[in-house]
Order: structure tokens, then C-alpha cells, then sequence
């Protein structure tokens, strides 16, 4: 495999089209399970999208943390003989939060309280991950450039030179 | 890798501290942290031991803002430098667009800046990616110290790459912000060349050919006018304002102490266990050390081996006795036989 394609294959580029489809399958699940949000998160720590009620001031970091969690608990799993940890689940007073991949790359992130409970949650999330499991397969399986621009590259030197 | 999303408007870059232990790699995050602007400054991070010890990573994003309409975010991570936490320095690495590697310019940690290297090479090729290819930069940190090495020594060792280096104080901030500008530029360069340089699609122009369903959506924001910050990352508004906080902390058990030299650290390394074929791990036998027995039954067990012992010495007098004898009498036969035949024979 040339380095070219390697890098094509390791890129994730996502246009609107894909990030409704996404959006429109959490949109089914967050119904369905009445979990309070749902963050798709890929394993680099990259926040995917997010739907539902909002952690928006920390998504960056719980995207960061999310991603260290599951790789951690994936080499655990290597340890131990076992392909990996599909399902992690956190437990807290208020809110609850399960971790799921999805395919090899992709962590689903659904949070919920006492509106619902673990089973409800864990079964849609399940047929949820099926299915987006499939669209993220659709989206990488196509040879997509970066899209950017010479207009990004200076721009992104020049705030570069602003901040430090 | 790099992410890039048309529709949030995003173009997300993971760039890493690499570096043997105490050499600065946190220093550098806090000190980005505490001294670029506020809007573009996430929160800071660090999952480390009570003593201040990076235990899986220290993390901040640093948005850049809004460029030709997409909000870049470069995502700095720091990972433990203990020789003990190398596989939590792998996870981290994972997806990394871009290093910088902070050597201790301190002659005394010479070996271990060697090997600090090699373990991130080692590391990055378990991702198919090469220090060759990577984008990095190495930061020549402490030069302040008074056995600091000079730095066309410390590139003869450890530059092997032809990488821009920066020589740094990062306590007092020097050399921090030149060396991650650089190594962001070098990213991003990476990133434009890539665009340029063979990545296009076969339609040939610079924006990616619209399949039909996705028409108005496959296009860039390149041209729409540069749209404000779309998100202020929250700063913690307790943070203390002279030093950088560190905004959250897990409390873990105190780390082993650091080895030294690289040979020690070899007869140190824990052992990898590797799964048996039931898939259960293969557990070392314990040491000594490391069953310690109850009080208790160390005396009982010192009862039984005293009973042991006597039995044993008993056995022994008693199988002593008994050889003895027949040899007495054996010999005594012999004895009188020859006085016989003595008898007998010469007289």
C-alpha cells in the first residue's frame, strides 16, 4: 500500500450529506432510548457530531478523554486475550454514560439519566451502531481529497503568528 | 489523523509531546496554556499521579479560529515519559498528525533521550508511520542546566531527520512557543501539500467533484465570509492566575520509582504477559517479596518444618546405628576366621 492511499484511508473527511445521515440515525435513537446526548466520536479523540442536550463547553476534552478511555481499555483487552471491550459503561448519581464502538474506529457516546435505564439504551444503541457502522463504511470506502484550499494554509499561518 | 468535517466546519489536527521522563513535555503544555490568548485556549487536562506525574496524558485544544471558513483546532496531548507507562504513551500517540519531542538537554539524561527516541519510533511504526515521514520538531529543553550538552552534540545523537530544532527554558517559557508555531506550520504545510500533490480526486479541481446526491453539501465553506469563533472553550474561572491549573486530576497510586540508566531499565521492564492459548493470562510466580505471609502462619508453618527436621534426624540416627553394627559383625567374622586358619595353617 503506497503512503498516498495509506493516508487516504486513514483520513477522515466528512461533508454535510454524511453528518445529516449520522445526525438523522442518532436523532432515531435518542428518541427511541431517551437518552439525554449522544457524542460520535472517532478513535483519534476527533468529535464526529454531536445531537441531543448539550455538553458543549467540554466536548473537545470528553471527546479527548472518550477516545484515552477506549484505547486503554482496548489494550487491556488485547492483555487479556480478548479482541476488545465493544461496551464500557460509567455510572454516575445523576446521569450514566455507555461507550460503544462502533466498527474499528468510531465511538458512540450516549448519556442518559433516570428518564430511562441501561437495558433501553443498550438495545437501541446496538441497532443504532449497525447502522452507522454502515454509513461510515460508505464514506471511507471513497477516495475524498481534503478540499482545502491555498486560502486555508495562509490563513491558518497567519493566525498561527497571531497566537504564538 | 487529521479530521476534516464540511459540515461542522472543522478541521481537527492532533499534535503531540513526546520525551523521556521530567523533561518538560507538561511544562510546555502549561505554559501554552498560560500564555495564549483565552478565546484560543482550551481547558488544560492532566490525568496524572498525586505527585504531579503524567499518568495517561495532559490534553488542551488550541483553537486557531476560523480559517477560509473552518474552525481549526489543533488538539496538543502530552504522554507519560516513565519507561514504565509505554504502552499508555502508544494509545496516545495513535492518529498523531504531528511531534515534538522534548529531550532533557542535561548530559546526564543522555541515554535516556536515546531512548526515549527509539521508543517513539518504535511506537509509531505499530501505526505504519515513521519519524522519517512524521512531522517533528525536538525541543533541546533545560538549557539553563549547567552540564547542559551542546546542541550540535545532542543533534548528532538524536537528530536523525534533518528535524528544526529549538533550544528552550520551558520553566521560564523560552523556546515553547517558537517550537510548537513550528512544528503547526510544518503540519499544516503537510496537510496543503497533500491537498496539492496527488490526493485530488480524478475530476482534477481544487474542490471535490460533487457526486450527485451530495451536490451543495461536498463544497468547501472557502469562499463564505469568515464567521465568528463558533465555540469559546470554557476556561475554568477558578483557576488560579499566576500558574496554570491543572483542571482536573486523577488521583492514582504513586508511580514506581524512575530508573536511571537505560540497562537498568531493561532488567526493570516488567515482563509482557502474553495470553495463553485458554486466553487467560499467564501469571508470574510470585516472589517472596511478593506474597507476604500472615504472622500466624509463619509460626505454624516454622512448628512443622522444626517436627520435620527432628523426624528427620531421627530417621537418620537410627539408620546410622543399625549400618554400623553389621559392620562389626562383619568384621568381626572376618577376624576370626583369619585367626583360624592361623591356628589351623602356620603353627
Amino acid at each position: 500500500m503506497t503512503r498516498d492511499q495509506k493516508l487516504r484511508d486513514d483520513r477522515l473527511v466528512f461533508y454535510a450529506n454524511d453528518i445529516t445521515r449520522l445526525d438523522s440515525e442518532i436523532d432515531t435513537f435518542l428518541e427511541l432510548s431517551k437518552a439525554r446526548c449522544v457524542l460520535l466520536v472517532d478513535r483519534d479523540g476527533h468529535l464526529v457530531t454531536r445531537r441531543g442536550e448539550s455538553v458543549k463547553s467540554h466536548e473537545d476534552t470528553i471527546s479527548a478523554l472518550i477516545a484515552g478511555s477506549f484505547a486503554a481499555t482496548k489494550e487491556m483487552a488485547r492483555l487479556m486475550g480478548e479482541n476488545e471491550f465493544a461496551i464500557l459503561f460509567h455510572q454516575g448519581q445523576r446521569d450514566s454514560l455507555q461507550l460503544q464502538l462502533i466498527g474499528e474506529r468510531t465511538l458512540m457516546a450516549a448519556l442518559f439519566d433516570g428518564r430511562t435505564n441501561l437495558g433501553m439504551v443498550r438495545f437501541y444503541a446496538q441497532e443504532t451502531a449497525e447502522r452507522i457502522e454502515a454509513i461510515l463504511v460508505e464514506i471511507r470506502a471513497e477516495d475524498r481529497g481534503t478540499g482545502l484550499t491555498e486560502e486555508f494554509g495562509a490563513g491558518a499561518a497567519s493566525a498561527l503568528d497571531d497566537i504564538l | 489523523m487529521v479530521q476534516i468535517n464540511f459540515a461542522q466546519k472543522t478541521v481537527n489536527v492532533k499534535i503531540v509531546y513526546y520525551g523521556p521522563g521530567m523533561s518538560g513535555k507538561t511544562t510546555n503544555l502549561e505554559i501554552v496554556h498560560q500564555r495564549a490568548p483565552d478565546k484560543n485556549c482550551g481547558e488544560l487536562t492532566s490525568i496524572s499521579t498525586d505527585g504531579d506525574r503524567t499518568l495517561f496524558f495532559d490534553y488542551m485544544p488550541l483553537n486557531l479560529g476560523t480559517v477560509a471558513g473552518m474552525r481549526t483546532l489543533f488538539q496538543l496531548y502530552t504522554v507519560p515519559g516513565q519507561v514504565y507507562y509505554n504502552s499508555t504513551r502508544k494509545l496516545v500517540l495513535q492518529g498523531v498528525d504531528g511531534v515534538i519531542f522534548v529531550a532533557d538537554s542535561s548530559a546526564a539524561m543522555l541515554d535516556q533521550n536515546i531512548e526515549a527516541l527509539r521508543n517513539l519510533e518504535e511506537n509509531l511504526n505499530e501505526y505504519g508511520k515513521s519519524m522519517a515521514t512524521l512531522p517533528h520538531v525536538i525541543q533541546w529543553n533545560k538549557r539553563d542546566l549547567p552540564d547542559a550538552m551542546p546542541t550540535d552534540e545532542l543533534a548528532r545523537h538524536m537528530n536523525h531527520h534533518g528535524a528544526p530544532t529549538f533550544e528552550a527554558v520551558a520553566n521560564t517559557g523560552q523556546g515553547v512557543f517558537p517550537t510548537l508555531k513550528a512544528l503547526a506550520a510544518s503540519v499544516l504545510r503537510g496537510i496543503m501539500q497533500e491537498t496539492s500533490g496527488g490526493a485530488r480526486p480524478s475530476g482534477g479541481t481544487e474542490s471535490p467533484a460533487p457526486a450527485a446526491p451530495r451536490q451543495p453539501a461536498r463544497q468547501p465553506a472557502v469562499h463564505a465570509a469568515p464567521q465568528a469563533p463558533a465555540r469559546q472553550p470554557a476556561r475554568q474561572a477558578e483557576a488560579p492566575a499566576p500558574t496554570p491549573s491543572r483542571v482536573r486530576q486523577v488521583a492514582a497510586q504513586p508511580v514506581p520509582q524512575e530508573v536511571v540508566s537505560t540497562a537498568a531499565v531493561r532488567q526493570q521492564a516488567p515482563a509482557v504477559q502474553q495470553p495463553s492459548a485458554t486466553g487467560l493470562m499467564q501469571q508470574p510466580q510470585p516472589t517472596a517479596s511478593a506474597r507476604p505471609q500472615t504472622r500466624q502462619r509463619a509460626r505454624q508453618q516454622g512448628t512443622a518444618v522444626r517436627r520435620a527436621r527432628q523426624q528427620t534426624a531421627a530417621i537418620a540416627t537410627k539408620k546410622g546405628g543399625a549400618s554400623t553394627g553389621i559392620f562389626i559383625a562383619v568384621a568381626a567374622s572376618i577376624g576370626a576366621a583369619i585367626a583360624w586358619a592361623a591356628m589351623n595353617y602356620l603353627a
